[in-house]
């Protein structure tokens, strides 16, 4: 299919997007944690993220049922329902007052979805691979090159 | 005693069932009774199987027959109680009994309900009184030829043949363990002569008391013969303690055998406690702090420097070496701090330009536990250990032993608590004034029920008295649909309203002149407050805009932070922050969601006190209404800004405005800390992981403040993060870095030092209950707003069985206590304060037992109270006035002898008396009603047959009513946190009384346990899987 190299492309930078987001926030919990941040600018920072990524995540899932990949779908399905259900009981902002409290929960909490991006993004790469699509967006020839071969040329 | 003596002739080692049991033939007690003291012996006798029979709490017939009346203090058994009791009874109030009786014999019907194994829980106190045997008239069966035997009295247990030299043993080890073991022994001086066993007879060696135990033992060992009677007496003085610790005695005394006994007795200072099977059991004997709160023990003089406990107290006096030995102490490890506390003064330092001085590396303070080295050059740091260099102005040569020259003239050096002048680099602005701002709420409920009158009164007298004079500011805002502003600058010589109605863009005009220097606008402010309340006479505004003032009370008070003083009485209902009758709402009632009742609905509010901490401003929530009001959403503010809630249900200007005022004004006048941070240090390896109170972190151990004063405490728990410690002593510092009232930046430094241990009964002996309460409680209190109520209670419950059966694993296995129940003697009042709690405001029954409001302001209360006052609010003071008051004798020392402290339970009301109770926040003035109407009329007035929720108690012009308002009063100046209404009851007088009723702890209220059932409860859970 012609889109196919092109959705590959878009969940690479999904994903790509969700892993810094994640790493963002959890600089942020540590920073808060070893003092170098105070509690107010750490929440907010972490706060603004929060909504977008929330969004963004929605749209990977979505756009993996719309394209058919059901695998893909049903891995991500259990992290959007996580968050939906945050955000219904208004759980999903970190709330200052209560931040140290908190910090170790929602530190895990995101070291463990950094973690499910990561392998998510490590089976994206696999896939778009082995369709040999994500790299056809770079390629000026559409030759069939070997992936290996290009990353080389690389 | 009788009793005892009988068994005197018999003295054949051993056989303790003997003895006793020719004796009591004639009585009842004819079995193996297990006779109190006797115990010892009678144990040994019976082996572990026995036990049940031994601890019967049931009455026997005896007992009842027994003339002994209530109050008996004549009765000889009465005056034996006391020393027995003596430990975990006040003396004053020995004599209490009922005898409970001892056991008689195999009380066959009591055991049924058992299931475990009889818990007889017999303390060792219990078992003294027991002993009271009733009969005591018998004294002259008493066959003591030699009355000397005082000792003898109980234990023959001892055998004799040993006694001598076994008796020397035990008193070496007395004299060590010395202070606290006999301490408590209360002097038997009533005790009367028909007593052989009873020390007090022997005029000569035991005149003096207990206390002198040592001399006491010699006089006796000459006096009398049969050594075995040393070893009683011994035993007797151990007093309480003895029943557990003795109890297992073996039978065999060889001297080895009884000095270890004698140490490991010491060193458990053990008691049981004798329950009652039958809940009738002689309530008398249990465990109650009718002395209030007690000092905490150190371990030893060399912590005399460590701060007083009124600033810092520490769950126990201990810290344990390794973190498997933390986690079999399975009571909270923590501190509860107040670093402001009012008491002595504390001394103040200055170093001027040498700059204060402090560890390089962890910031400690320098304090009294550093050690001073290389000829004075360096110090080393306390808690990390670091060696620091002395700043030249700061050195002084250090003389033989290793002490500075100038010790004398270094009160950082020599006490606990210090407060530092601080330079400038612990300002990051200059010190702000004391700012007040008040915001008020004028709809038309708060005119009409006369809050407005009494709050615009009391700040007007308050202003004279308003700390930080000429610097003071002060500021107003009103509002009820709209929100009104007061310019009030020193130029006008009345304040101009503006009034602001958008609600939903707040913004402030003129932000300059609504924030004045009091000194300077003296008389506008006046003027202001004279016509506050006659401005706003007519309104009829039922709206309350609070959201939109009180982002405009932000924005006026965020350049210098301060107080601001809300006055609430209604529902917020307009612009941001409006909130709904959720607490009406039956349906969430009893409901898994119930708890979402107990924290904040909107996150408005949460935002908003995260945004006051931030500028320092501390919020205090003065909450009024008739109806709901969602304490639990506007008391967010204060919780996290460090205030505090007050709460006036159905507020009446006519009844409750003198708390009101009297609240207010110490609000306003107490002394109190500004922009203040907290944070506590201790040594390597320990870390503090939670911190419990009203306040915000500010980073992960710093606590922000943002107006600090005495009346609050902070709990804090500790965790271990090396396995090990390698240190022998453990530091811990609270410092408070705040500007005070007169713009000075301080810092109140706290310093205490705790010895590490490798042992679990050492922290137990060293166990702080209030300390320990009070940190439970705020767990408990948090989970409440997370999870259901009984999860709360549940959890208390379980630290408490959990510890004790931690404690009875340490000892019952070596000691074979069958069913007896064991608890250290430093926590022998936790397992009530335990049910106290159980039954306190925030976290008794169910929704309908409190007012959700209610539970929430107390709870918030709770939160923050100190020690000492969380325990008297939880086990409050009930004592009888009515003899007081009719004797003539002019002011005698009222409160010391006459008004003792009673057990906090129906019983102790008599008819015919007249009792004040009193926890600190109220005074419930309870009229008998056999009362004679003579004295009612004395104290009430021509009111005095009305219904009393209508009477209003005032001096009247006679002796009596002026010494009541005399105790009234006098009480009152003890606990000066907040005014105690008085309320009147008379017996029987539905509903009042039965709202009276709930807060007798003892009682067993609508499903709650009475304390016999609760210490039963407990026990039996102890003994599962133990």
């Amino acid at each position: 299919m012609a889109w196919d190299p092109i959705s590959w492309f878009i969940f690479f930078i999904i994903n790509v997007l969700l892993i810094a987001s994640a790493l963002y926030q959890i600089v942020c919990l540590s920073d808060l944690e070893a003092d170098y941040m105070n509690p107010y600018e750490s929440s907010s920072r972490i706060n603004v993220m929060i909504i977008p990524e929330y969004v963004l995540h929605g749209v990977f899932c979505t756009l993996f049922l719309l394209t058919g990949h059901w695998i893909f779908f049903l891995l991500t399905l259990p992290v959007a329902y996580l968050n939906l259900r945050k955000f219904m009981a208004r759980e999903h902002l970190v709330d200052v007052t209560e931040v140290f409290r908190n910090l170790n929960a929602e530190k895990k909490l995101r070291i463990f979805k950094l973690g499910f991006y990561l392998i998510l993004f490590a089976i994206v790469i696999i896939r778009a691979s082995v369709d040999g699509t994500l790299l056809s967006v770079f390629r000026t020839t559409r030759e069939g090159l070997d992936f290996r071969t290009s990353v080389l040329e690389f | 005693m009788g009793t005892e003596y009988p068994a005197r002739p018999s003295y054949p080692p051993r056989s303790a069932a003997t003895p006793f049991s020719v004796p009591r033939s004639t009585t009842p007690f004819s079995s193996s009774v297990p006779v109190v003291g006797t115990d010892s012996s009678t144990l040994s006798s019976n082996p572990p199987p026995p036990s049940p029979p031994s601890f019967q709490l049931s009455a026997p017939p005896s007992s009842s027959a027994t003339p002994v009346g209530s109050s008996g203090a004549a009765r000889p058994p009465a005056s034996y109680g006391p020393p027995t009791t003596g430990p975990f009874q006040r003396p004053p109030n020995p004599p209490m009994p009922p005898p409970p009786v001892r056991q008689i014999p195999p009380p066959p019907a009591p055991f049924s309900g058992q299931p475990t194994p009889p818990p007889t829980i017999t303390t060792a106190s219990s078992l003294s009184p027991p002993v009271s045997f009733p009969p005591q008239s018998q004294p002259p069966s008493v066959p003591m030829g030699p009355p000397r035997p005082l000792m003898g009295s109980m234990q023959p247990n001892l055998n004799g043949p040993s006694l001598e030299s076994s008796y020397s043993a035990p008193r070496s080890n007395v004299q060590s363990f010395s202070s606290p073991l006999l301490s408590p022994y209360p002097p038997s001086s009533d005790t009367p002569q028909n007593f052989p066993g009873y020390p007090s007879n022997q005029p000569s060696a035991m005149a003096q008391g207990p206390p002198v135990m040592p001399s006491g033992f010699a006089t006796q060992q000459i006096g009398y013969i049969p050594p075995p009677a040393a070893t009683a007496s011994f035993r007797a003085h151990q007093g309480g303690y003895f029943p557990t610790g003795t109890t297992p005695q073996r039978p065999a005394p060889p001297m080895a055998s009884v000095q270890g006994l004698a140490e490991d007795f010491n060193s458990l200072s053990l008691s049981s406690v004798p329950g009652s099977y039958d809940s009738r059991l002689d309530p008398q004997v249990l465990p109650r702090p009718l002395d209030g709160d007690i000092e905490p023990k150190f371990p030893g003089q060399d912590y005399e420097v460590n701060c007083s406990s009124r600033f810092l107290r520490l769950t126990t006096n201990t810290v344990p070496s390794s973190q498997s030995l933390a986690s079999r102490w399975h009571l909270p490890l923590g501190a509860v701090v107040c670093p402001l506390a009012e008491g002595e003064e504390v001394p103040i330092v200055n170093f001027g330009v040498t700059g204060i001085i402090r560890c390089r590396r962890c910031r400690t303070y320098v304090n009294p536990f550093v050690v001073f080295m290389d000829s004075g050059r360096k110090w080393k740091c306390n808690i990390c250990s670091l060696l620091n260099d002395v700043p030249g102005d700061y050195f002084a040569h250090l003389d033989a032993s290793g002490k500075r020259v100038d010790l004398d003239q270094r009160p950082e050096l020599r006490k606990g608590s210090v407060e530092f002048i601080a330079p400038t680099e612990y300002m990051v602005r200059p010190p702000m004034p004391p700012l007040y701002f008040f915001l008020i709420d004028v709809s038309i409920s708060a005119v009409k029920s006369g809050m407005l009158q009494v709050v615009a009164q009391t700040i007007k007298s308050s202003l004279d008295s308003l700390p930080g004079f000429p610097r003071t500011q002060i500021g107003f805002i009103t509002y009820d649909s709209v929100v009104q502003f007061y310019e009030m600058k020193s130029s006008l010589s009345q304040p101009r309203m503006m009034v602001i109605s958008d609600l939903d863009d707040t913004f402030v005009p003129l932000p300059d002149d609504l924030l004045v220097n009091l000194s300077e606008s003296r008389n506008v402010v006046d003027a202001f407050l004279d016509s506050l309340p006659s401005m706003f006479q007519d309104n009829i505004n039922v709206e309350s805009a609070f959201g939109p003032a009180l982002k405009s009370a932000f924005m006026v008070m965020s350049q210098l932070g301060g107080k601001l003083l809300i006055f609430q009485h209604t529902m917020p209902s307009l612009g941001p922050g409006r909130l709904r009758l959720r607490g009406d709402d039956l349906r969430t009632h009893g409901t898994e969601k119930e708890h979402t009742l107990r924290s904040p609905e909107d996150p408005f509010y949460k935002q908003m006190a995260a945004d006051f901490t931030k500028y320092q401003i501390a919020v205090n929530v003065y909450a009024f209404s008739d109806k709901y009001i969602d304490i639990a959403t506007l008391g967010t503010l204060a919780k996290y800004t460090g205030g505090q809630v007050y709460y006036y249900p159905s507020f009446q200007a006519s009844i409750h405005g003198d708390k009101l005022k009297y609240e207010l004004n110490r609000d306003l006048t107490r002394e109190t800390a500004w922009e203040a941070v907290m944070r506590i240090r201790c040594g390597k390896g320990l870390r503090f992981t939670s911190y419990h109170g009203n306040f915000m972190l500010r980073s992960t151990d710093l606590l922000a403040l943002p107006a600090y004063d005495c009346d609050k405490a902070y709990a804090m728990q500790l965790s271990l993060e090396e396995t090990i410690l390698t240190t022998s002593v453990v530091h811990f510092q609270v410092a408070l870095l705040y500007t005070s009232s007169s713009g000075e930046r301080r810092i109140r430094v706290h310093t205490a030092a705790a010895p590490v241990v490798t042992d679990l009964s050492e922290m137990y002996r060293f166990a702080d209950t209030g300390a320990i309460v009070s940190v439970l409680s705020r767990l408990a209190i948090e989970k409440t707003l997370t999870s259901k109520l009984e999860e709360g209670r549940i959890f208390i419950q379980q630290k408490i069985v959990k510890s004790l059966r931690e404690y009875r694993n340490l000892h019952a296995a070596q000691q074979r206590l069958g069913g007896q129940m064991i608890y250290p003697e430093s926590l022998k009042f936790l397992v009530l304060y335990g049910l106290a709690l159980w039954k306190s405001t925030p976290l008794r029954g169910g929704h309908i037992d409190v007012p959700l409001d209610e539970r929430c302001s107390v709870g918030s209360t709770m939160m923050a109270l100190p020690v000492t006052k969380l325990l008297k609010l939880l086990y409050p003071n009930l004592t009888r006035i009515d003899e007081y008051l009719l004797k003539t004798s002019p002011q005698v020392d009222a409160s010391s002898n006459i008004l003792k402290r009673l057990p906090v339970s129906a019983e102790s009301l008599d008819s015919r008396g007249l009792y004040i109770y009193d926890n600190g926040f109220q005074f419930v003035l309870w009229f008998g009603r056999m009362l004679s109407p003579d004295m009612a009329m004395n104290l009430l007035g021509q009111d005095f047959t009305a219904d009393y929720s209508k009477v209003i108690l005032h001096e009247c012009d006679n002796e009596m009513s002026r010494k009541l308002m005399q105790i009234l009063r006098k009480y009152r100046e003890n606990d000066p946190s907040y005014f105690q209404l008085c309320q009147l009851v008379r017996q029987g007088e539905q509903p009042r009384e039965g709202f009276f009723l709930t807060n007798l702890v003892e009682d067993q209220i609508g499903g709650t346990n009475g304390y016999a059932d609760w210490l039963m409860q407990i026990h039996r859970q102890v003994q599962q899987n133990a």
